[in-house]
């Protein structure tokens, strides 16, 4: 990694503006020019007590995964954080509010779990924004202050990103804030000059584009918004649910709708039903809506009907871990439900590709005539990024729909045979062009044909479709220079990012190692990624999943036997455990 | 005299000068010989050739079970669904292009069974779509078992005893959820069905039509032509479907008058 690497984590108590105050930091980071990747894991109860931690990684270079280890730690709560202690680095720094309301036993304190070459500040947080705001509201962004000192960030990076959250709230809040944080700073600058570091140095990135925080669900949104999404219909659900709510802000604006349905049956059913009658529909699920979804998606798969589905996974099975990330949606994305019913299903790996995969995922639908899958998870959700915001061109929004000559008007064959599997599809409203879809097997006008050579036909037909749909779909991407590897290791989803950062930091340790990423899971890019792992001694497949999802979907493509690396941990795989695994097959200790 | 095939002959020249042929496709319905669905067939072919719709701005979408195969039978676009999802789907047709006009169709088992919770949701949103549901009181298309809304006592091969739970009654749902346009009808009287579909086709917003029909092959017990023909009758001459209130004591008092029970005005 580049010169500046540091993570940093702000924990409390829910109420103490734990989350605000990491999104203030992410902001104000960003704005001076650095890469920050953040994901906040927060309590699934609304009320009652919970810790509340926010995570975020800068740094010069361009960032695809979180750390375990921490560098610096902001505790807004010392009884909360006791929990974060065994993440924090040899050397990091404790900013803690040397003043807290209740006096905590100092045996049970924050200060004295931690090692001696940790720097431990106390700043009174609390005091300080009283006497400066006359309230202990601000004191989040009094610790922000101390921070923005002792770390040389450009204190005017945050003021900005101060007063554009807290100026539409009012002149006399905005004030309190702008006091408090500046309290932080003043005392940080009287009382701890000798813990000032050298000031961190963004990158010479020049005039690049501006750089937005994006989370991969507002990017899923925007990119259903770009693509030209006119219905959205969904049911709330957890790590869902953030899409539906900016649609429901965003999509009216369009002249589109967001309905909230009854249930995930009725909204698959209504994202068929629009897409039947010609108009672009989306629904977004997790885990156990998806499970309710399966048979009406593979009536899209029968009856040859477009449906984009976002698949956020979470922790499971059944409600499982609604507030946790797993990777563990993919076999049933791929292979759920009933009969033989092949669809698209893609992942992306990070927040721009959660706005690419899902601009294309409409017109996959409709050019291949099928659901298409997009999965998502809760760490790819809800973690922010600084990225330049992706914008979809006209050729990846155009109509994907391959309509009926008029010549064939009154003699029309919906399911007709072709070469490709595509047939072309009549929209309601089609003079001449009448037909019934049924997710019973037919023939190719659509009859209810129970024949056996009518039904090997028409299921080949399906397939032989969607195998084609592989010209369209993104080819794995391998890293590593080519050639042959000692190890090879392959990623998927959010664990890609680590995947990746793990290989090149082997790398950098002088090991022959490779990385390949997959975000076409069906079809697969079989001979790719076939070629990747035969030129690969060892083959490793890390996944938030407990049996190895991935590694079951294209083990049969290596011909020796792989190595999979399972974490069901509810939070995401952190490089250097990969890494670890990585040494440990290839039988290097840790240098 | 006529012989039996000029009986047929001259049947198959009125429906043909009905022009109701065009509504039909020419797939034959797969229902049994003496089957309600007929009657209701040709109430809704008649409402879509009565208001002149045209037939490529139709949509029929289906649930499974014998109404399920509706659409094959209608010279209309038609989405077979799944079973109890028919309303969903409707719905998105219906937002993706409200110039189409959209009937559900199903049967007891599909609407009340399967589906029964997508009944109150539709008719709270209240988009214009059409529902027929074809009550028979039987699952059918797997050869007789009872439906939610089969009365007490019925014995299947599912319910050698006589089943024991109380049966729902869809007039009475669908007035408790509040739909705009509630008609009850019987398969018996497709002249009936067709007149009420047009007006309920009119009415901008959720219709709902509970259609009493028999299922010849599998219930010879309960709901028989004969049966069903001494419980129907006619609404009163002075009914106004405009009382809410009225409509649903008149629900409520186990009477069987047909006709539109309730329109909100």
């Amino acid at each position: 990694m580049g010169r500046v690497d540091l993570t940093i984590e702000i924990c409390g108590m829910s109420g103490d503006g734990t989350i605000a105050a990491g999104g203030l930091l992410n902001l104000a980071v960003s704005k001076a020019g650095f890469s920050v990747l953040a994901f906040d894991s927060y309590p699934a109860e609304i009320r009652g007590f919970g810790r509340c931690v926010t995570r975020s990684r800068f740094s010069d270079q361009e960032l695809k995964a979180l750390t375990d280890s921490t560098d610096v730690l902001i505790s807004l709560d010392d009884e909360q954080s006791l929990s974060r202690v065994p993440f924090l680095s040899a050397g990091a720094v404790v900013l803690f509010d040397s003043n807290p309301p209740t006096p905590v036993e100092e045996a049970k304190s924050l200060a004295a779990r931690l090692s001696p070459g940790m720097a431990v500040l106390g700043v009174p947080f609390r005091d300080l924004a009283t006497r400066a705001s006359g309230s202990p509201r601000g004191r989040n962004l009094t610790a922000l202050g101390a921070l923005a000192v002792i770390l040389g960030l450009p204190e005017e990076h945050f003021e900005e990103v101060i007063t554009a959250k807290f100026r539409p709230k009012g002149e006399k809040v905005l004030e309190a804030n702008l006091k408090s944080f500046r309290a932080g700073c003043d005392h940080a600058r009287r009382e701890l000059a000798g813990r000032i570091r050298e000031p961190l140095r963004p990158p010479a990135r020049g005039e690049g584009p501006e750089r937005v925080m994006l989370s991969g669900n507002l990017a899923i949104a925007q990119g259903a918004l770009d693509a030209g999404l006119r219905s959205y219909y969904g049911y709330p659900i957890t790590p869902a649910t953030p899409i539906m709510e900016y649609l429901a802000k965003k999509l009216p604006e369009k002249g589109g709708r967001v309905v909230q349905m009854e249930d995930e049956i009725s909204s698959i059913g209504a994202v068929l039903g629009s897409f039947f009658a010609g108009s672009r529909a989306m629904t977004a699920t997790s885990g156990p809506g998806f499970a309710l979804m399966t048979e009406l998606i593979t009536h899209g798969v029968m009856s040859e009907t477009p449906a984009v589905i976002i698949d956020a996974q979470r922790g499971g099975p059944a409600t499982g871990l609604p507030t946790k990330t797993e990777q563990s949606d993919l076999t049933a994305a791929v292979f759920g439900g009933p009969g033989d019913s092949p669809r698209i299903v893609i992942a992306p790996t990070d927040v721009t590709e959660c706005y690419r995969y899902t601009v294309k995922s409409f017109q996959l639908a409709e050019k291949y005539q099928t659901p298409v899958i997009v999965l998502s998870d809760f760490y790819l959700d809800n973690r922010v990024e600084n990225v330049v915001m992706p914008r979809a061109t006209e050729e990846e929004t155009a109509d994907g729909n391959l309509y009926p000559d008029p010549a064939e008007a009154g003699r029309y064959r919906r399911f007709r045979l072709t070469e490709t599997g595509i047939s072309p599809r009549a929209i309601p409203g089609t003079e001449g062009f009448l037909f019934a879809a049924t997710g019973l097997e037919h023939n190719e006008r659509g009859i209810p044909n129970y024949d056996p050579d009518n039904h090997q036909k028409m299921s080949s037909k399906r397939l032989a479709k969607i195998q084609s749909a592989l010209a369209d779909l993104e080819e794995p991407v391998e890293t590593g220079g080519g050639g042959e590897y000692d190890l090879g290791a392959v990623g998927w989803g959010s664990t890609w990012g680590s995947v990746q950062e793990a290989v090149d930091r082997a790398r950098e340790e002088g090991l022959k190692v490779g990385a390949l990423k997959v975000t076409s899971l069906y079809p697969l890019h079989a001979d790719l990624v076939r070629s990747f792992m035969d030129r690969c001694a060892e083959v490793l497949i890390p996944e938030l999943n407990l049996e190895g999802q991935l590694a079951t979907l294209i083990g049969h493509l290596f011909c020796g036997d792989l190595h999979r690396l399972n974490r069901v941990t509810g939070v995401p795989i952190a490089p250097a455990v990969i890494l670890d695994k990585i040494r440990e097959i290839l039988g290097k200790g840790q240098r | 005299m006529k012989t039996p095939g000029k009986v047929l002959a001259d049947k198959v020249k009125r429906i043909k000068d009905s022009k109701l042929f065009s509504v039909r496709s020419e797939a034959l319905p797969t229902w049994c010989p003496g089957c309600g669905y007929f009657g209701i067939h040709y109430g809704i072919n008649n409402a879509i050739q009565g208001l002149g719709l045209d037939h490529h701005r139709v949509v029929v979408v289906s649930g499974i079970g014998c109404a399920g195969r509706y659409p094959f039978f209608s010279n209309t676009y038609g989405l077979h669904t799944v079973h109890g999802r028919a309303l969903p789907v409707a719905t998105g047709v219906k937002l993706a292009n409200p110039e189409l006009t959209v009937f559900a169709v199903g049967g007891d088992g599909d609407g009340l069974g399967i589906g029964g919770g997508h009944i109150p949701h539709t008719a709270r949103r209240d988009i214009n779509i059409n529902y027929v549901l074809f009550d028979n009181s039987i699952y059918g298309l797997t050869k007789g078992q009872p439906s939610p809304s089969s009365p007490v006592g019925f014995k299947t091969k599912a319910s050698p005893a006589g089943t024991t739970d109380q049966p729902l009654n869809a007039t009475l749902m669908a007035l408790a959820y509040r739909a705009g346009f509630v008609a009850r009808l019987f398969a018996g009287d497709p002249e009936g069905i067709a007149a009420a579909l047009k007006e309920g086709i009119r009415h901008q917003g959720f219709s709902f039509f509970h259609v009493y029909t028999s299922c010849v092959t599998f219930d010879k017990q309960f709901k028989t032509w004969e049966n069903l023909k001494k419980r129907v009758r006619p609404l009163p001459g002075d009914y106004d479907p405009g009382d809410y209130k009225k409509a649903m004591d008149l629900v409520l008092s186990d009477d069987d008058s047909m006709g539109i029970i309730y329109r909100r005005s």
